[in-house]
């Protein structure tokens, strides 16, 4: 298998996610896309069988380099179900559907055969792919023309730290109605800071508070509006760190969690434990504590961890380009996107 | 006008639309204002030598209509000028005379309209004559009050915390403070600069203030000591409030004071013998309430510290440091984690100590709550003051920690003096609190590159929120530990009630 030809354009991807040239998901979803449309139409494949090992391949690698990051092998999920179902249709026409009688009769073990040749699948995934790339584009501006289901006038509305989504929904409401917004700083990398910047110079009342002032001001909150890296398969989050204590905060004060997300965010694994070992990512400390302290440093331990979970006990309300769910609802969101053959690669 | 046009590019002034500088249109302006009231000359002129007694020697005698226009314009102009400096009030006595002139000059027209009271046609005229006096007044007007706008530096408020706003430079600005003994502007100037954090040590300097005071008073002849030293600390205390507000722990002690200073005036003692009273009294509060409370409240929790414990703090309380350092001392292996919040990260200074004394710690801030409290066995809290309704108002950001500690089912014990307890009852944090410069939240040491907010903070849209206290519901603590007993949070007005009357 000619793997070294093709991984070479994946590695390119994971160098730039890991160098920070390539950052929000936005654009890491549509760079996964393009080299989904390269593989598809240039790379040498037979039939379907040999497209899903390839882009498993990818899959993998980008799992083995980037275990979190999961906008890219979601969207690579995404496509692998999406040739599943045309190889279905396309033997569908060929007259061997799925009855009522032979789904009741089959054999379980009986897998599904996909290396049969077809010309026009091609065509027809090069096809969905535009689609795709399409509603990827789109798909924030949908979310925010939703944003006047979402929010009165007069609210106070609060936010962590910078999303792109929250901040295009916030100013598509903000056209109509009237209302205020409490940014949340959100250290250590004080992005609240970009986010209230941005609102305030297009006309919104925003208010800065730090931190450690989310208890005391969630009492006037109406709602809590965020983003997230991504959504896990119980509904939970995988969200900046600080956003655990802000849903703590609105759970106890009885303020709805909205949290916007894209549909390539959604990932098909669960959290196994909440030691505080289970993201294992951690950033550089110098963001906690400058070197500038001194010797002091030698003798203490600091903690800059990048992720957060947050369970979907607190979260109230999905919203993504389709319309909103709740968290209870991840699951079928989950199985309409993906195969469940493809969930665990590793 | 030609002229002026060829020499406008060579002295570069500012030219109009018509191709005029400013001198050159309000000449015309008054042409033509003079080729519409003949009368008003006149009057110009009968007014404009009375007006100017002192002014005859620097100028010749008005005769044409533009100079007695210009010289009522220049007035008004020196009027406008001395008027605003009056406000601003830097300049001393550069424009003494100006002024004097100028009030002069008020005075007069003020007696002669009161004497043209008589004739329509004549109120008519100086009707008229102030009209193009009050133009060309507001030609010069606008560039006038721009500057003073300029100058005043205005907070935007945030609506529902409009009451809490003040003037946060009063305790900088230098100036003779008559009835307010230095060592209290010294603390006044320390308080606000924020020199002087903490509870605890706010009110050990407020106390050895007093005492300083107590030394240095000298009673006025046929004055009770008592009583003039009352209002001698009434007007010190007015002093500090204004340069920032009172905690609970200081209006507390200065309570107990007054009763013990009142008591003290029925007696018959010399002045002296009341002075010694009185700095017994205060040594006494600062050892009892204060240094025994610590003693007894180290002790309490010091049973309650097992081996590899790991203890999470938030800030920097001095008891709590106390309360570490006595159990380290005593031989406890435990870790510390110490949690800290902008925009004052004290828990820096809660750091260098632990680590000076040599106790194991970690720090983080608090977004990483979440991340280190499954790893921490119990959670340890400083207070300002504990409210009778068994809140506990401290530091912003206590009740957030309360609040994950309690998620992760970590006990949080509270250690308070029983003398920060308080009559008050709060349930939010915002009718009764303290706000700090929001510039603090701006500048952040961390990063490299300065915040966009920096940018933006004249921004109408933008308020900047920088809150210094908050208030945690009692269900989210475990317990409060004071000298008396380890209490719930609740048994606040129990222990108010059993202490005698003004603690």
């Amino acid at each position: 298998m000619p793997q070294n030809a093709n991984l070479s354009d994946v590695i390119t991807l994971i160098s730039d996610i890991k160098h920070g040239k390539v950052f929000s998901s936005y654009e890491i979803a549509l760079r996964t896309e393009n080299l989904l449309e390269k593989v598809i139409s240039e790379e040498k494949w037979a039939n379907a069988k040999e497209l899903m090992q390839q882009i498993k391949g990818k899959i993998q690698q980008v799992t083995q380099s980037l275990p979190l990051e999961t906008t890219a092998t979601n969207i690579m999920r995404h496509i692998l179900k999406v040739i599943r179902e045309e190889c279905d249709q396309v033997s569908k026409k060929k007259g061997e559907g799925q009855s009522l009688h032979q789904l009741v009769t089959a054999d379980q073990s009986e897998e599904r055969d996909y290396s049969e040749s077809h010309g026009d699948l091609k065509n027809c995934l090069l096809d969905h792919l535009t689609e795709y790339k399409v509603e990827l584009e789109t798909s924030t501006e949908n979310i925010a023309a939703q944003a006047l289901e979402h929010i009165h006038t007069k609210e106070i509305i609060l936010t962590v730290g910078k999303s792109n989504t929250v901040e295009k929904f916030l100013k598509h409401a903000a056209g109509q109605r009237s209302f205020q917004v409490i940014v949340v700083e959100a250290g250590p990398l004080y992005h609240g800071h970009k986010m209230a910047a941005s609102l305030a110079l297009s006309g919104i009342q925003t208010t800065v508070i730090p931190d450690s002032g989310v208890f005391a001001m969630m009492s006037r909150v109406n709602k809590v509006i965020i983003g997230t890296h991504s959504v896990m398969a119980d509904g939970g989050l995988r969200a900046a760190s600080g956003v655990h204590g802000v849903a703590l905060a609105a759970k106890h004060y009885s303020v709805p969690v909205m949290v916007l997300a894209h549909m390539y965010k959604l990932t098909p694994s669960y959290v196994c434990s909440h030691e505080k070992d289970t993201f294992k990512m951690c950033a550089s400390p110098a963001n906690i504590i400058p070197y500038s302290t001194g010797p002091l440093l030698n003798k203490i331990n600091v903690y800059n961890p990048i992720f957060d979970y947050v369970p979907p006990e607190l979260v109230t309300l999905f919203i993504s380009h389709q319309g909103g769910n709740a968290p209870s609802y991840v699951y079928r969101l989950l199985s309409e996107l993906y195969h469940p053959d493809d969930y665990e690669l590793y | 006008m030609e002229k002026n046009k060829q020499t406008n590019p060579a002295t570069k002034k500012k030219v109009d639309a018509s191709g005029l500088t400013k001198k050159e249109r309000r000449a015309l302006k008054v042409q033509e204002k003079g080729k519409q009231n003949p009368e008003n000359k006149k009057d110009d002129k009968k007014e404009v030598p009375k007006a100017q007694p002192p002014k005859n020697t620097e100028k010749p005698v008005v005769t044409t209509n533009q100079l007695s226009e210009k010289e009522l314009r220049k007035l008004e102009w020196e009027k406008k000028l001395a008027e605003q400096k009056a406000e601003s009030g830097d300049k001393k006595e550069a424009l003494s005379k100006a002024e004097l002139r100028a009030k002069r000059r008020e005075q007069q027209e003020a007696q002669r309209s009161a004497k043209t009271n008589v004739t329509t046609t004549k109120q008519k005229e100086q009707k008229e004559e102030k009209k193009p006096q009050k133009k060309a007044a507001e030609v010069k007007k606008t560039p006038v009050t721009k500057k003073p706008e300029k100058k005043k530096h205005l907070v935007r408020r945030l609506e529902f915390v409009n009451h809490l706003y003040s003037d946060a430079t009063f305790g900088n600005t230098i100036v003779n403070f008559k009835n307010v003994h230095p060592a209290f502007v010294k603390l006044g100037v320390q308080y606000s600069s924020k020199r002087i954090l903490g509870s605890n040590a706010r009110c050990r300097a407020l106390l050895t203030a007093v005492k300083v005071l107590i030394k240095d008073i000298q009673t006025p002849p046929k004055q009770e000591f008592c009583r003039y030293f009352e209002t001698v600390l009434q007007s010190c205390m007015e002093h500090l409030n204004r340069c920032r507000c009172s905690a609970v722990s200081m209006n507390n002690a200065l309570t107990n004071f007054k009763t013990e200073l009142r008591r003290l005036s029925k007696s018959e003692e010399p002045d002296n013998q009341k002075k010694e009273n009185l700095l017994e009294v205060i040594d006494t509060y600062i050892d009892h309430q204060m240094d025994r409370a610590g003693e007894a409240i180290s002790m309490k929790v010091n049973e309650k510290i097992n081996n590899g414990d790991v203890v999470l703090t938030y800030g920097c309380s001095s008891l709590i440091k106390k309360i570490l350092s006595d159990a380290h001392s005593k031989g406890k292996q435990f870790q510390v984690i110490v949690v800290d919040g902008r925009p004052f990260l004290e828990g820096r200074q809660m750091l260098q100590r632990l680590v000076q004394i040599g106790i194991n710690c970690s720090y983080v801030q608090m977004n990483a709550l979440c991340y280190v409290m499954s790893l921490v066995t119990k959670v340890l809290l400083g207070a300002h003051a504990l409210l009778t309704n068994g809140y506990v108002m401290s530091r912003i950001g206590t009740a957030q920690v309360a609040l994950v500690a309690q998620a992760y089912n970590k006990p949080v014990l509270v250690c308070c003096e029983t003398y920060k307890f308080s009559e008050q009852v709060l349930t939010d944090s915002f009718v009764y609190n303290e706000l700090d410069d929001s510039e603090k939240l701006i500048c952040v040491d961390t990063l490299e590159e300065s915040s966009p907010l920096a940018l933006c903070r004249n921004n109408d849209n933008l308020h900047i929120l920088n809150m210094l206290y908050d208030v945690t519901p009692p269900d989210l603590i475990t317990a409060v530990v004071t000298e008396l007993a380890i209490l719930p949070c609740t048994s606040a007005p129990v222990v108010l009630r059993l202490k005698p009357q003004a603690f």
